[in-house]
């Protein structure tokens, strides 16, 4: 799918990695979570992290728009290089506020809940961000609102309220809002799994329509036939450390690694 | 007020509708004056910085702990005097008029924030916290998670308790009267006293209550139909 919109979503073109994550350590408390993980996420690839229940995921992908902050490490996004470490007292340093929310302006995230604002049209919660984040006027929200609930195919639900949707419908919506932030990255946390079954195939279209067209993604799934059709790059994580990555075919041909796809493939 | 000839209603209709009017005025300047205390109220109590926190508990548990009328009391001559003082220093001694008008708004406003913390407090605590992360995934600026997010997903919770309160301060600044200010009810009181037609003014002094609340919840439930907006009705 080719875009028409001047700002629309510029197509693969360079080499350098979308991402780069170094050695990330995370803790909660005593528990550490994320045990010096790093990551390369090429732009215009996908890559999927798979891996048990508790094993980080979603912690990891958190990390990438700081919705959790690493305890050390480092992390490159989208032309912002930060360094996580501690000062003498003890607390995190490596980040201001404004390149905070500069990053989460070009990292966007679609959640396992939708968490669409209930208050807000379908089109009202799509063009909110570019509004008050990207401080585009009104009008030109609203194209771009318009083109992305097109592309999701929510088009003709714009002036309803998301409890009024299905859930894949809202979720379809939500991904309509992380793309009109027209991000250099796309987040997804299990983005079906709060979904009835007959509606997980309507999101993933959706999302393997995204992949097909070239854009970065990071996605945390457990649909793994799914995955292994869609990525350039899976990466299974294991009590907090990657146990094993590569290409699907290098994944799943090397014995050491199949022995963790085993389960779920 | 000098005695007047029982004559009724009529000779007092002028003083009865703008002690009605004055009513109003006090109560609708206390409530926006309460919503915003509550606010800042509700705020400190959710911050994460433990005197403010503190701060905060202690305003609204101490206020909600005593005596409407004691605290009215209280309040109004230590504001009163406050302000005389103030204005004395200033060199504008004597404008009375204006400090009785200004503590009755400023006590009622104090005590409904007291309440309005509460009732706010509880209302930001029950919007799901998925939709104030993804206002923060999507790098709104505070202010951005506060007037877009959090006040219009906490209003249908707030307004319930919000009416309630609107409806109990309309009650309230008939305690007013008691510190002697002309607002309905004390010009109700000097009415029945000098005309001693008990019953005829204090019931018209209810019938005038009951259209100030009346029509105010008619209010509040359109307003609660729009702030619902986006949830089907439960049937
Ligand atoms: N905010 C938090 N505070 C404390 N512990 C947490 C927090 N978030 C996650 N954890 C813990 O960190 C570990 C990793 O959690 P995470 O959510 O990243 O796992 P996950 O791989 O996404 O699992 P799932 O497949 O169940 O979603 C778990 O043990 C979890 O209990
Ligand atoms: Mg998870």
């Amino acid at each position: 799918m080719t875009s028409s919109l001047q700002h629309a979503f510029r197509p693969r073109s360079s080499t350098a990695p979308a991402v780069v994550a170094n050695q990330l350590i995370k803790h909660f408390g005593d528990l550490e979570v994320l045990k010096g993980v790093s990551l390369d996420v090429p732009e215009g690839t996908v890559t999927s992290i798979i891996g048990a229940s508790g094993s980080g995921k979603s912690t990891l992908l958190r990390c990438m728009n700081l919705l959790e902050r690493p305890d050390q490490g480092e992390l490159a996004i989208a032309d912002e290089a930060i360094r996580f470490d501690r000062n003498p007292q003890g607390d995190i340093i490596g980040l201001d506020r404004r390149q905070l929310q500069r990053l989460r302006a070009k990292v966007t995230m679609v959640f396992q809940q939708f968490n669409l604002w209930p208050h807000l049209t379908v089109l009202g919660n799509v063009i909110e961000a570019p509004m008050r984040v990207k401080k585009l006027s009104r009008k030109r929200a609203t194209a771009l609102g318009e083109h992305y609930l097109e592309r999701v195919g929510m088009a003709d639900r714009r002036d309803a309220y998301p409890a009024f949707l299905s859930g894949g419908q809202q979720q379809r919506v939500a991904i309509a809002r992380a793309l009109a932030m027209e991000p250099r990255l796309l987040l997804f946390d299990e983005p079906t799994s709060a979904l009835d079954p007959e509606r997980v195939n309507e999101v993933l279209g959706v999302i393997r329509g995204l992949a097909d067209e070239g854009r970065t993604m990071l996605l945390v799934t457990h649909e793994m036939h799914f995955a292994r059709e869609v990525s350039d790059q899976l990466v299974y994580l294991d009590q907090g450390n990657i146990a094993c990555s590569g290409t699907p075919e290098e994944v799943f041909a090397d014995p050491r690694c199949r022995q963790f796809m085993a389960p779920a493939a | 007020m000098t005695s007047m000839t029982p004559e009724g209603l009529i000779d007092w209709a002028g003083p009865i509708l703008s002690g009605a009017l004055t009513t109003v005025q006090i109560a609708v300047l206390a409530y926006a004056i309460g919503l915003l205390l509550g606010l800042l109220g509700a705020g400190a109590k959710l911050s994460p910085w433990a005197p403010l926190r503190g701060l905060a508990t202690a305003y609204s548990t101490l206020i909600r702990a005593v005596p409407e009328l004691l605290l009215i009391l209280l309040l109004y001559y230590a504001g009163a005097q406050a302000l005389d003082a103030l204005l004395a220093y200033l060199g504008m001694a004597g404008a009375v008029q204006i400090t009785g008008f200004a503590t009755a708004v400023g006590v009622l406003a104090f005590v409904q924030g007291a309440y309005m913390t509460e009732v706010f407090r509880g209302a930001i605590l029950a919007i799901p916290s998925g939709q104030l992360e993804a206002a923060d995934a999507f790098g709104f600026s505070r202010w951005d998670r506060f007037h877009r997010i959090v006040l219009p997903g906490m209003l249908p919770n707030a307004l319930p308790g919000m009416s309630n309160l609107w409806l109990i301060l309309i009650k309230d600044t008939a305690l007013i009267s008691v510190i002697g200010f002309n607002e309905l009810f004390f010009t109700i009181q000097q009415a029945a006293a000098s005309s001693r037609a008990y019953f005829l003014f204090y019931a018209a002094a209810g019938v005038i209550y009951l259209l100030m609340t009346l029509s105010s919840t008619a209010l509040f439930a359109r307003l609660e139909r729009y702030v619902r907006r986006g949830q089907p009705t439960e049937a």
